[in-house]
């Protein structure tokens, strides 16, 4: 059984959790403006605002891809589609896409609406480019998004200096029209559905933020028993620790990306996430998962192998062992987990005094696209400028996420020019990509070499742009 | 004025082929060849057939009418017969009472087909002889003689790729059989002639027993316009079984088995004399079909009309072959076959302009078309605004500035490199296909004064449905909110063209004016009648009658219902043919269009020579639309036509497996994002133009904006050779990954 509010009405249903959300909004709540265009997550069209009761007695909303959202990771949520905006009158975003004619055929446009009322609801700063990236997972074949971006421009001009504390901020919204009154009730109305999770078992499928799993084997899911990381409140934080940083196995990207200690520890992180994926996926993609996930070009493996991270792994009982991620990959889509075990944390070395870090990623399409190759690399220098450690990962240039070997030798030395140049060199020889999709093998190789120089290059720039 | 369906569209209310509720719906899935080229030896269904939810399997002994849905040549069977083509070809028709029990079902058919080797590649298809139609040549002036007297001459290859239209809405239809063995098809179509003829043909029926109904739709650039297979599968099996049938692609399937914008290989030379002046042009079009003629030679021809691109060309060959080979058969594309044959002279000239040493856009500028010039096809213009819009362009964007910024930085960088282009844009409008000139428009005023109107125009987001309205109310002089278009649907008009050739708004607009104009006479005459009055005195305006100016003291809506019961006829049919086009197909030689779209457009870019990435930073764009009849849609218009032909240039890229099955997958086939969109994105209508061969004056606007997007190559191209000219440009598109290769690879 899966209780949620589905934008006004409650519903209680015995479809199969594994159904992916979509399927059921359309097919059997039999509302059609949430559209269904690639099952992927790659275009926005299916998007939605998933609510959850926070334990302030709030409402977090975010914008997710349905297709790739189980009915099951609903329970004891607010569902909302864009028939649950109302329509009469129109909504803030929904007026300003028609203002600036920010539509045209109109099959992405609902999709649209609910990421800038996503952006409305939650976005910390309400600025203009967090509401571009907001969008960043909304596809439109039709407009060239010019329009789009002048109506996401309004909204920003009209969200201006509205109260963004966290107590005050929706009925501030219902007043400017973002969303409806009827929001105001809905924390409540959720506190008394009594959703009770599933718990973990042996024959269940975990799933975290879905976002691969569902593009994988979405038949397969629909009939497996489901278990939901995100209903797992108690591994969903990000928290700083002596010397770590402590992220729970069910935080999402975004919720990293946007962490205070992140932002403290890891500055960088918050640029180099928005080339992980889109808001949409991030919203709802695990960190744990994607390591799990276990691609050889994951942006996330690829940046923690750098900075050192560790995985706590929870397995029957609650036996607890420590794994470093440069142990974890075992050969291609193989990893060190074991059946009914848990990444239940991700332990980050918090950088020490003299540490640099940079990433460096290229795709066929800057955001919203997977690596052809990427990078990142954690510099340690001394007070005498010396390199003292050097770690550096490479995607896409072998079946798992790599560590670069045999970097010991370039200690002891200045980062500079000729130091990227031996650096290039060591990632030339090490890399052993091969030919597909994203690229030819030829090329990922000396890519790969050109962003060793590419992260020389971040860390003392030689030219300005 | 803007999008009709916008409100509904925000909304989520719009209503597209899947979202129309249709109880005891049958769903139907194709099971379709996995072999490029081969022999079908045997085929059993018998699994499937018992499968649990399956109502039917369908193979081509099935057809109840003829196995048929080529377009233009009778080459395309519906379900396969005896050999496979392309993977993706359609053989079997499974239909069960859900979409995920007609999958299954789909598991469970057996086909045993020996395997051939499949001809992938348009020149060895060309030298096989394996072509559509027939090789068209075409020679303008004496290009022989011409090359002999020419100073400077470039040679060379070329190459442009395909592309996915990536409609949001796949293709699909929903058929609903009806009394009498009739049958009513809701489809996601730009042809509802063409495809209503094909239904009709396809069952066995006559044309009068089929009804075609398309309300909107989600994207269609061209994709939409000439493959039946989708609309056609769903309704044989709705046909046969009585049961109503919607078959709808996913996206995978979609991009894997439907047809892209061609991919182009060209042979050039182009001759110049010492001023730079062009004499000479020799062009070869070897057009990457696939495996059926689908639209492909129209598309050709198109491409072959267009050669020239904005420039002035004396003395000119073109030889054009449609190639075929074993990939799914290639159709329409916004431009139809324009950015393609544009773009070989832009690479051409540019190349000329990097050898020779001087800036592209002098070349460009002095060989840019003006009134007298005559086009290798027999046409002398005039009122050509090419330099118009150039000028206009340097006004605003000031081109020489822009070159000389570019120059500095590029002395003063080795890590990024910048590029510029001008685009100057020349689009012939109609059909080039001059019988698919007409169209017709049906016009309705009930007694309560509002007003319907049909026409053959599909609304697929590009306004056309809001250009009629905007028509209709002007013509008979009602407030806008009395008018409604309704669906396109064939019952109530026949034979319509497809809505392309960016010639939607200009044709049923026309047919529309006509039959308002003869509505707005009846009304007046009774009106006349009726208060006493000349007819000269009285006009229709707002919504008021006025006579002399005054009001006459009853409104719009008295006039409908007293003229109705006065007996005057309330319904208006017209239709408007283009007048004074032709085209002789062996001397090549005609007057193809109406009218031209003049545009031009610079477009700079930023290489990241290290990464071999790039930004597309600004753009500016001057487009001539006549008198717009929708500032706003026109704007959207020239908006998505340029970021979509920006996407071409750069990102989308095709990729075939070595047996010809497609790799790129919605996660790997690309287009532009709201990120991709440059920080500088400017758009101008071309000021105090006009246009007497389009309704209102307007001009057409729907594809003429895409070849802007050929910039983004050129300016791409522009960097690429400031950061190293030793070698060969990459082939269109420049992806990241070719950017680097140039920058970075081995080899020449």
């Amino acid at each position: 059984m899966t209780s949620f509010i589905l934008n006004e009405k409650p519903i209680r249903t015995e479809e199969r959790p594994g159904m992916t959300l979509l399927e059921f909004i359309r097919g059997v709540a039999c509302l059609s403006g949430t559209k269904d265009a690639c099952h992927e997550g790659e275009c926005g069209a299916c998007t939605v605002l998933l609510g959850s009761r926070q334990s302030d007695g709030t409402m977090a909303y975010k914008a997710c891809a349905s297709c790739l959202t189980a009915l099951g990771d609903a329970d004891g949520r607010h569902v909302v589609t864009v028939e649950g905006l109302g329509g009469e009158p129109l909504t803030l975003a929904q007026r300003l896409i028609v203002e600036h004619s920010a539509s045209q055929c109109g099959f992405c446009t609902p999709g649209i609406v609910l990421s800038l009322t996503g952006f409305a609801l939650g976005s910390a700063t309400l600025a203009y480019d967090d509401a571009v990236t907001a969008l960043d997972g909304n596809i439109c074949r039709c407009t060239g998004y010019a329009s789009i971006r002048n109506a996401a421009k309004a909204l920003c001009a009209a969200l201006e200096g509205i109260d963004k504390a966290p107590d005050r901020r929706l009925a501030a919204l219902i007043s400017s029209g973002v969303v409806p009154a009827y929001f105001t009730d809905i924390a409540a109305r959720l506190a008394g559905l009594g959703a009770a999770p599933v718990p973990c078992g042996k024959n269940t499928v975990t799933v975290a933020g879905g976002t691969d799993l569902f593009v994988q084997k979405p038949e397969q899911l629909l009939e497996s028993e489901l278990c939901f990381l995100s209903r797992r409140g108690d591994l969903d934080y990000v928290r700083e620790d002596k010397e770590f940083l402590r992220v729970g196995g069910a935080a999402t990207i975004e919720d990293f990306r946007n962490s205070p200690e992140v932002r403290r520890h890891f500055p960088a992180l918050a640029a180099d996430l928005l080339l992980h994926s889109s808001a949409i996926l991030r919203n709802k993609a695990t960190l744990a998962g994607n390591i799990v996930n276990a691609s050889p070009i994951g942006d996330a493996a690829i940046i923690l192998l750098a900075l050192d991270a560790r995985l706590v792994i929870t397995g029957e009982g609650g036996r607890k062992r420590e794994v470093p991620l440069d142990k974890f990959f075992l050969g291609y889509k193989k990893t060190d987990l074991a059946c009914g075990e848990l990444v239940s944390e991700i332990m980050v070395p918090l950088p020490p005094s003299g540490a640099r870090y940079h990433f460096e990623k290229v795709s066929n399409r800057t955001t919203l696209d997977i690596a052809a190759v990427n990078s990142a690399l954690l510099l340690t220098a001394g007070p005498d400028g010396a390199v003292k450690d050097l770690r550096v990962s490479a995607g896409g240039v072998g079946p798992v996420p790599m560590l670069l070997p045999g970097l010991d030798k370039l200690n002891g030395r200045k980062p500079d020019a000729a130091f990227f140049n031996d650096l290039s060199k060591a990632a030339l020889a090490a890399a052993a990509p091969i030919d597909d999709i994203r690229g030819s093998a030829e090329y990922k190789r000396l890519l790969l070499g050109q962003l060793m120089l590419a992260h020389g290059r971040a860390l003392a720039p030689v030219e300005a742009a | 004025m803007r999008n009709d369906d916008t409100l509904m569209h925000v909304r989520g209310t719009s209503q597209f082929v899947d979202d129309i509720p249709v109880p005891g719906c049958l769903h139907a899935v194709l099971f379709t060849s996995p072999v490029a080229k081969g022999r079908i030896r045997s085929l059993d269904i018998s699994k499937a057939v018992t499968a649990p939810g399956v109502a039917a399997v369908y193979t081509h002994k099935d057809v109840p009418g003829l196995n048929q849905v080529g377009h233009v040549f009778k080459d395309q069977p519906l379900l396969a017969v005896d050999a496979v083509e392309y993977i993706g070809q359609p053989i079997a028709l499974v239909i069960a009472d859900t979409r995920r029990n007609a999958k299954k079902a789909l598991a469970l058919i057996k086909a045993d087909i020996e395997k051939l080797e499949p001809m992938l590649d348009p020149r060895a298809a060309a030298a096989a002889g394996q072509l559509h139609g027939k090789k068209r040549v075409q020679v303008h002036g004496d290009p022989d003689a011409a090359f002999a007297k020419c100073k400077h001459i470039f040679e060379g290859r070329l190459a442009s790729g395909a592309q996915e239209h990536f409609y949001f809405e796949t293709q699909r239809a929903l058929a609903v059989p009806g009394e009498h063995d009739t049958i009513k098809v809701y489809a996601s179509a730009q042809s509802p002639g063409a495809f209503h003829h094909h239904l009709a043909e396809v069952l066995g029926i006559p044309m009068h027993k089929v009804e075609l109904d398309i309300r909107r739709l989600g994207g269609g650039f061209g994709g939409k316009e000439s493959t039946a297979v989708w609309i056609v599968a769903p309704a044989m099996a709705a046909f046969l079984l009585k049961r109503p049938v919607k078959l709808l692609l996913e996206r995978n399937e979609d991009i894997a088995t439907t047809g892209k914008r061609h991919a182009y290989e060209y042979d050039y030379k182009l001759g110049l004399d010492a001023e730079g002046n062009i004499l000479a042009y020799d062009i070869t079009l070897y057009q990457h079909a696939g495996a059926c003629a689908d639209i492909s030679t129209a598309v050709l021809g198109r491409s072959f009309l267009h050669v020239c691109g904005s420039y002035r060309i004396p003395n000119s060959r073109v030889t054009g072959l449609s190639c075929r080979t074993n990939i799914p058969p290639n159709n329409a594309f916004r431009g139809f076959g324009v950015p393609q044959g544009t773009f070989a002279i832009e690479a051409a000239i540019t190349r000329a302009a990097g050898v020779l040493g001087v800036k592209p856009e002098e070349l460009k500028r002095r060989n840019l078309l003006r009134d007298g010039d005559k086009l290798p096809y027999g046409v002398v213009l005039s009122d050509v605004n090419a330099a118009r819009c150039w000028e206009t362009l340097e006004e605003k964007a000031g081109i020489k500035v822009r070159r000389a910024a570019v120059e500095a930085y590029n002395k003063a960088h080795t890590d990024k490199k910048r590029g510029l282009a001008v685009v100057p844009v020349c689009f012939g409008i109609s059909f080039a296909q001059t019988a698919l000139n007409q169209a017709s428009s049906l016009v309705h005023i009930y007694m309560d004064g509002s007003v319907a109107v049909s026409t053959g125009a599909v609304e697929m987001g590009q306004g056309v449905n809001a250009k009629l309205r905007i028509v209709a109310a002007r013509t008979l002089g009602v407030p806008l909110e009395r008018v409604r278009v309704e669906t396109t649907n064939t019952s109530r008009i026949p034979n319509a063209s497809p809505t392309s050739a960016s010639t939607g708004a200009d044709l049923n607009g026309m047919a529309t004016k006509y039959a308002c104009e003869r509505l707005r006479a009846r009304l007046i005459a009774f009106a006349a009648g009726a208060l006493k009055a000349e007819p000269a005195a009285v006009e229709i305006k707002d919504g008021e009658v006025l006579i002399s100016g005054k009001p006459a003291g009853f409104g719009w809506n008295k006039l409908a219902k007293d003229a109705q019961w006065a007996r005057v006829d309330l319904g208006e049919h017209a239709f408007y043919a283009t007048p004074n086009l032709h085209y002789d197909m062996e001397k090549e030689q005609g007057r193809p269009f109406a009218y031209y779209a003049y545009g031009a457009s610079l477009t700079e870019v930023l290489l990241d020579a290290v990464r071999g990435t790039y930004t597309i930073e600004a753009v500016d764009i001057v487009q001539d639309v006549g008198e717009s009849l929708s500032p706003a849609i026109d704007r959207g218009q020239i908006e998505g036509a340029v970021i979509q032909g920006m996407g071409w240039a750069t990102m989308e890229q095709l990729r075939y497996a070595p047996d010809g099955r497609v790799l790129t997958g919605v996660s790997a086939y690309k287009v532009p994002d709201i990120k991709f969109l440059p920080a500088h994105f400017d758009v101008t209508l071309l000021k105090d133009s006009t246009n007497p061969y389009a309704v209102c004056n307007s001009k057409a606007v729907g594809e003429p904006p895409f070849v802007h997007g050929i910039g983004a190559y050129l300016a791409l191209a522009d960097a690429l050779s400031a950061a190293r000219a030793d070698r060969d440009l990459p082939s269109l598109p420049i992806t990241p990954e070719k950017a680097f290769m140039y920058l970075h690879g081995g080899g020449k």
